[in-house]
Order: C-alpha cells, then structure tokens, then sequence
C-alpha cells in the first residue's frame, strides 16, 4: 500500500491545499509499495509527499523558524 | 449516522466551495452529529444532509462535493451543479479558502451570475493573515453585494456572526462582463431558456461553453426548435474565436475575478516587489516576451544541469568515487572476508584481471557494484539530483504554470494544452516520474498522447548528458540532423495521435500562483523528498537490470539475443556488429545503450578521427535509442497509469517505429549529409 501520510499538504504547482488521505497510487501499481507520490485533487499535478529525510529536515526548519519568531 | 434525526425543515442551506476549504468542518459546526449520507441519485457521489437551528429555525443542511466551476469537469462538480440547479428552494453558504481567494472567488462569481442567493465564508483567515494576506473584506461585500464573513472554522471562530447573516442571504449584484459577441449571444439566448433555480444568464453562459451535462434538462424543457436555434448561436459565436469558447469564457470571468481580486487583497510582505513581478508573471506568459525569458531560463538550467550535474559532478562521483576507490575497495574487502576459492571468484572474480574483464557478481562487467550501483549513483544520481534542483527552483518561483499559459497554442497543435509542458520538462529528469504526471491532463486521450510523447522522444536527464558527450564528437550538421529529427517526430507523432486517438481535448484552465523568489528551504525539502523518491523506486530496478544483464551473461544468452539483434543492428539500421549489445541494453535503459555506444565511437571522437560513415551510424544509432522506451521503470508505469492494453499498444508502436524512424535517418543522411 502507498506509504502516504494523511495530513494537510499544499500542492506546488497551483497552491490548493488538500487532505493528502487517499491521493496517493493506486495499491495494483507494481511499484505502489511505499510509494509517496501524491496527486492534488485540484489540478492533477503529482509530486512527492515531504517524508522520511525530507520530512524530518522541513519539520527541523519549521521549528527553527518557530523559535527565532 | 441516524437518519431519524435529520429532521424535515422548510428552510434549506447548501454548502458549496472548492475542494479542501474546510466546507465539512464547518458543516458539522453547524449541524452537529445528526447527519444522513446517501448517494446523490444515479451516482456514486456522497452528498451529506443535516439539521441545524439558525436564527432560531429549523434548517435542512446539504453539503456538496467540492467544486471549482459550476461548468463540471467531473462526477462530484456536475453533482454539486445539479443540486444547485434541482433543489426547491435554498440559500448557499460558499465557504472559501482566505489563502486562495481568487479561486474562491471564480465559483463566487459564478453563483452571483447564477442569482443564487448566498454568503460568503472566508475560511482559514488566521492562516492567510499569518501569511501576510490582508483581506478587505467590507470591501468584498459591497462589491459582491453579499455578506462576507472571516471564519475559522477548526476553531468555531467566526460562526456566530455567519449564522446571523445566513437568513440575511442574498443574490449578489456582481456581474462579470464578457465581450460584445459573447453579450449578444447572450441576450439571444437568454428568451429561449426557461426560467428556473439558477438564472437564464447562467444556464446560457454553460451552453454556449458546451456543457453537455445540462443538455438534459434542457432538452425536458426546450423545443427541438428552440435547441436548434440554441446550438446555431453558440455555432456562430464558436466560429469567431480560435480557442473554444469554454476557454474564452473562463478567460474572461477570471479577467473580472482578478480585478475583484486586486481591489481587496493586499499582500504585506511582498507588496513593494508585486509590481515587477506581477510585470514579469505576464511576460513570462507571452508568447513573444515569453521567449527571452524561456530561453535564459533554459540556458541556467543547461549550465547547472548539463555542464555541472552531467560532466562536473558525474565525473568526480563515478571516476573519483567509484572507479577509485568505492570499486577497489569492495574487491579488496570481499577478496579479504571470502578465502580465495569458487566463492571468492564468483563474487569477484579472478585476482589479478581488470573488473571489466570479468564476470564477478559484486566486482564484474555487470556487477551489482560495480555496474548496478556505479550507474545508478554515480552516473544518474548527480544529474537527476541537479535536475530536480532546478525543478524545484522552477516549481517553487510560480514560472512552470506560466510556461504552460505560454506554450498552450503550441501544444494544441498536438491535441493538448499547454499544462503537457509540465510532465514534458518533468520528463527530462526522469520520465518514469513525468509519465506519473500525465494525471495533469483531463481527459483519457491527452493522457495518452503524453504518454506516448514521453516514451517516444523525451530523453530523460541520464541519456540527456551521454547525448551531449556523443553531441560533441559530432559535426554542428549531424547534431542540428538528430534534433531536428527528433521535435520533428515529436510534432509529427503528435499531430497524428490527436487525429487518431479516440476522445475529446480539454481547455485550458490553470491557476496561476503569484511570482515570487524561491524560498531556499522549500527548495531543498522539495528536492530531497524527489531524490529520496528516486532511490526508493528507481535506484531497485538498476539492481535488478543489472541482475538480469549478469544472468544473461553467465548464461551465454546476452550473446544470442545480440547474434538474433544483428540483422536489425546490422541489416536495416547499418551499424557495426558491436552496438547489437548496446541495442540490447537499450531495453533495459536506453541510457546504457547510448553509453554502450559511447564507448565505441569515443577514441575516434577523442582523437577527431570520425569518418563520414560515422558520424552518420553515431546519428542513426542516437535517433534509434532516443525513441526507444526510456526504462524498464517507465515500462512498468506505462502499464500502471494507461493500462495493460493502451501500455502494450504504445511499446508495440515505439520500438518498430524507433527503428523505421533509424532507417530513413540513414538513408537521408547517406544521400544528403
């Protein structure tokens, strides 16, 4: 099953924001398994959910600006 | 879920608005937990009901599938259309994304056109105040004629004052103008429909942009006479436009929404660079001014991409990395842990012989090392690495929806619109992603089309710098040969599979994001969740070709399938014996054949002894490659996203094409070059 995480994410080319739940590849994709391509339900446009290294190192940023406001 | 305590109510609110505003948030602010789900009827879409008191009355509480555009493009929007066109009597609430207004702003505009009566709910303004975004929003109501209220709806901020307005609902005296043609197409039209929920106006404005899905009911309430005059107006007005009318319409409302848009949105931060940028997002758009630009962003990209990820970074990681130090050093950790024996030779082979002259499973010509992971970290990673840099800088600036608008004429010369650029640039970073990508399109026959294009002529960033390396052993005639070949065969194929592929087009309708400067992080978050994406999907299946390429080897059958090659290689496409296994490798990655023949043609090209002969077999053998299917990966995506039957369809036209497409190139050059 796609390794999608459901949380609110923003999608980069038309800026819609959207539940990413459901969004990610069809489960019959042989290359679906852990797969965290997402697709905005607005303008179609696929790009990889921010997890894992990526994630971490946005989650690293968010809190680093948190605490220099 | 409890049917019994949705109570019937003579009051009806509809809640409408763009996908993900935050719409069912604020339904079950509004109703609680007594709600009935049931599918909206001959459909699959849910449409919740619910009860609420406001104002001291009962309501009954709709919430709809959320919507762009009242002209539907999908199931959920045509569901939301009809309620709004089939319900007795309603008032809506349109709940809108602060951050995004203008989108919110286009359905507003839609439902002021449609007289429907409504208030509009500013949701997320915490958010969209966070982000700088001051919304006038006194200011939004007199010019929508509306009440419009800032809500929060996780935080039930701002529902009180919404519920107070909600019985207040009004039609809004907002009215988008559209050119004199259309007007009077209009006031045509208008006489001939028959009053109902939604305004004349409105239900004219979706026939002449040719919704089929309202079709029905007209055609339960207007004469054939009457549908026939309908259709000869909109004939007319369609004639006088190159784009279809649904795009001129859109055009033009979001002309009159941008301007709303522009009298009550200031954006604090980023206001005293808006002007320029605003200046340059138009350029940008152009298709003359558009050019300059295309093309110095084009250029950056090629230096960075090109010259510093293909040469610079390739170099240093394959030679400086790999094939000095990563290479020896497994060979000596492996010949140090396994005693010297069958074991030792199988993983490495005999001590004493240059890697590339044995057939060691770790250490060998196809090692697991030394080829699978050497190719796909050393060789493809640098360049997809920089690529997907300088996409995200593209894709974070707002240009790539900009180029879309730019190109569109282009592309519709091809059965698409312009928004195909954006898995075409994708492409050439990786085209297993971009073919991923394809979903950007409506409609199943620009899907395809794409498909089609990306297997057919799009080189991804791997065979892209073996194109440029091979490019530079050629003449400036044979390199402008294999170009012109190729966008020639792009436009070519194009052209006729939007002749031959069943389906309709779609118009071109693509939100365009303010212009702005890059944000360094988002920039590196976006390109590390891409390469991590790589490592995890495509850097497996370099092993696991390389895998393959080893068994054929041990097995003597790389041998047969290049003997069985040779006629094609060698009969129809005239090149030496040796590119067969170049060929062969070519179904793997059709990066490793141009590699392969890379390090044929590479000491004539080094030391400038390239005959004739040759620089038309170099040309012959890149066309060839180029129109292969990129990958085994894309192969497999191909099936995924089209289908087992469109993804055999197009493997079965690209690999007999890509050769025809070789052999004429070899002809026309030995007559002409």
């Amino acid at each position: 099953m796609p390794a999608i995480v459901a949380r609110q994410e923003r999608c980069p080319l038309c800026g819609a924001g959207f539940d990413a739940e459901g969004q990610g590849c069809r489960p019959s994709c042989p290359l679906a398994s852990g797969c965290r391509v997402i697709c905005c339900p607005s303008c179609g446009y696929s790009f990889p959910q921010e997890t894992g290294w990526a994630g971490r190192l946005k989650g690293w940023l968010e809190r680093h600006r948190e605490e220099r406001r | 879920m409890n049917p019994p305590e949705v109570a019937a109510a003579p009051r009806t609110l509809i809640l409408v608005g763009n996908p993900n505003v935050g719409k069912s948030v604020l339904f079950g602010a509004l109703t609680g937990r007594y709600v009935t789900v049931s599918n909206y009827p001959g459909t699959t879409v849910e449409v919740t009901r619910g009860s609420a008191e406001i104002g001291g009355l009962r309501w009954q509480v709709l919430d709809t599938p959320g919507t762009n555009n009242l002209l539907p493009m999908s199931e959920d929007e045509q569901v939301t259309r009809d309620i709004l066109l089939r319900e007795p009597e309603y008032v809506c609430l349109q709940v809108c994304d602060a951050k995004n207004l203008r989108r919110g702003l286009l359905l507003a505009s839609q439902l002021a056109e449609a007289g429907v009566p409504f208030a509009l709910a500013l949701n997320m303004a915490d958010e969209a105040a966070a982000r700088g975004f001051r919304i006038d929003a006194e200011r939004l109501a007199g010019a929508l004629g509306v009440d419009v209220v800032p809500t929060v709806a996780v935080q039930r901020s701002g529902l009180p004052q919404l519920q107070a307005r909600i019985p207040a609902a009004r039609a809004s005296s907002f009215r988008p103008c559209y050119d004199e043609a259309i007007e009077s197409a209009l006031s045509e039209l208008e006489p001939l429909i028959p009053e109902g929920r939604l305004s004349r106006r409105s239900l004219g404005l979706m026939l002449l942009s040719g919704d089929e899905s309202i079709h029905p009911w007209i055609a339960s309430r207007v004469s054939d006479a009457g549908r026939e005059r309908i259709e000869e107006v909109r004939r007319t007005l369609a004639s006088r436009y190159p784009e279809s009318l649904r795009f001129v319409v859109a055009r033009q409302r979001l002309g009159a929404v941008d301007r709303l848009h522009d009298q009550v949105v200031t954006r604090g931060k980023v206001s005293s660079g808006s002007a320029f940028a605003r200046k340059l997002g138009a350029w940008a758009t152009d298709p003359v001014k558009g050019i300059p630009i295309l093309l110095l962003v084009l250029a950056v990209a090629y230096l960075f991409v090109g010259v510093f990820g293909a040469k610079t970074a390739v170099d240093f990681l394959e030679n400086t990395i790999f094939y000095d130090r990563v290479v020896p050093w497994t060979e000596a950790l492996l010949r140090f842990l396994v005693p010297a024996g069958p074991v030792q030779d199988f993983l490495v082979g005999p001590p004493g012989r240059a890697f590339r002259e044995t057939d060691g499973f770790i250490i060998g010509r196809y090692g697991l090392v030394s080829m699978g992971l050497a190719y796909g970290m050393a060789i493809v990673l640098p360049i997809v690495a920089t690529f997907f840099l300088a996409f995200s800088v593209l894709e974070d600036s707002g240009y790539l929806p900009r180029l879309a608008v730019m190109v569109n004429r282009v592309f519709k010369w091809m059965g698409l619109n312009g928004k195909a650029v954006l898995p075409m640039v994708l492409g050439l970073g990786c085209d297993t992603m971009a073919t991923m990508t394809a979903r950007i399109m409506e409609t199943r026959k620009e899907r395809v089309i794409v498909t089609l294009l990306l297997a057919l002529g799009v080189p991804c960033s791997a065979q892209i710098a073996v194109i440029f390396a091979m490019l530079q052993g050629l003449s400036f005639a044979a390199s402008i040969w294999f170009t012109a070949v190729i966008v020639l065969v792009l436009f070519l194929v194009g052209w006729l599979a939007a002749r031959v592929i069943p389906g309709r087009g779609s118009d071109f309708v693509l939100e365009l994001p303010p212009l702005r400067v890059p944000q360094f992080s988002n920039v590196i978050v976006k390109t590390l969740a891409r390469m991590e994406w790589y490592l995890r999907e495509a850097l497996p299946l370099f092993v696991l070709g390389t895998l393959i390429l080893w068994g054929l080897d041990r097995t003597h059958l790389l041998v047969l399938v290049e003997r069985a090659a040779a006629p094609v290689v060698v009969g129809i496409l005239q090149l030496p014996e040796q590119s067969a296994s170049a060929f062969i490798l070519g179904f793997l990655r059709r990066d490793y054949a141009a590699a392969g023949l890379f390090q044929i043609y590479q000491p004539y090209m080094s030391t400038g002894t390239m005959t004739r002969i040759m620089e038309i077999q170099v040309t012959v053998a890149l066309v060839t490659v180029t129109l292969f299917i990129p990958c085994i990966a894309n192969f497999l995506m191909i099936l995924k996203e089209r289908g087992w039957r469109t993804g055999l369809a197009i493997s079965a036209f690209v690999l007999p094409f890509a050769v025809g497409v070789g052999a004429t190139v070899n002809l026309l050059m030995r007559r002409y070059y």
